[in-house]
């Protein structure tokens, strides 16, 4: 029983990660999304934005700071298995 | 390992190591570099002590115990920080000063983002090392 629940997640989870990815815009489109105005919107508004001379640290610590925080928190998740594993 | 040589370049060499991380995390938004490439480079050195001169030592200066509730404290104050400043603009709060783009005290909170996660990763590079050394 235990197993057929897990088999059934798995293809639940694979099936929607396809549907996913079959809607993905083809590649070298110029109309695709990350050809918009954002990348030219980071470049010149970082340095009054933020007061950070350093783009790439303006991006990952100002404008998407969350994304840094859940890296942050799977290091620390990392650990945690680890010691888990070995018993520590 | 008992070399004579090893251990006077290491007692010698660490501090070095270590001045230039935190160089490397305090300039973070100035010059490349930032939080994780700082915390590398600072846990290189932690590694290097370990090596040279024995688990005894190296656990005088940061033990797992110790190393895991500087990770706990840093993610919460991140948290906190960072809370602040995406419910600030919501609710009026007072905003953090930008500074003058160049000074060391400028970029409103990435200052200490940076050594927050410079402490996260040290604390994390240093617990995995010492968690596969069997000594």
């Amino acid at each position: 029983m235990r197993y057929l629940i897990c088999i059934g997640i798995t293809l639940i989870i694979i099936i929607a990660l396809l549907i996913g990815a079959n809607e993905l815009p083809p590649f070298g489109n110029p109309e695709n999304p990350e050809h918009n105005e954002l990348s030219r919107g980071y470049i010149e508004n970082a340095m009054s934005d933020t007061g950070a001379k350093n783009i790439v640290s303006a991006i990952i610590l100002d404008y998407r700071a969350l994304d840094t925080f859940i890296e942050a928190t799977v290091l620390f998740t990392g650990v945690i298995v680890v010691m888990t594993v070995l018993k520590k | 390992m008992n070399d004579t040589i090893l251990k006077q370049v290491v007692k010698i060499i660490a501090p070095c190591i270590q001045l230039f991380g935190i160089y490397v995390i305090l300039y973070g938004h100035i010059s490349p570099g930032g939080g994780f490439a700082g915390g590398t480079i600072i846990a290189a050195s932690f590694i290097l002590q370990h090596i040279t001169f024995g688990k005894a030592y190296a656990d005088s200066l940061l033990n797992e115990g110790r190393a895991l509730k500087l990770i706990s404290i840093s993610l919460i104050a991140y948290g906190v920080l960072k809370a602040y400043s995406f419910f600030g603009d919501y609710f009026d709060l007072p905003h953090t000063p930008t500074g003058i783009p160049g000074n060391i005290f400028s970029g409103g909170f990435i200052l200490p983002l940076n050594i927050l996660i410079g402490i996260i990763v040290t604390s994390t590079i240093y617990i995995l090392y010492s968690l596969f050394s069997n000594e």
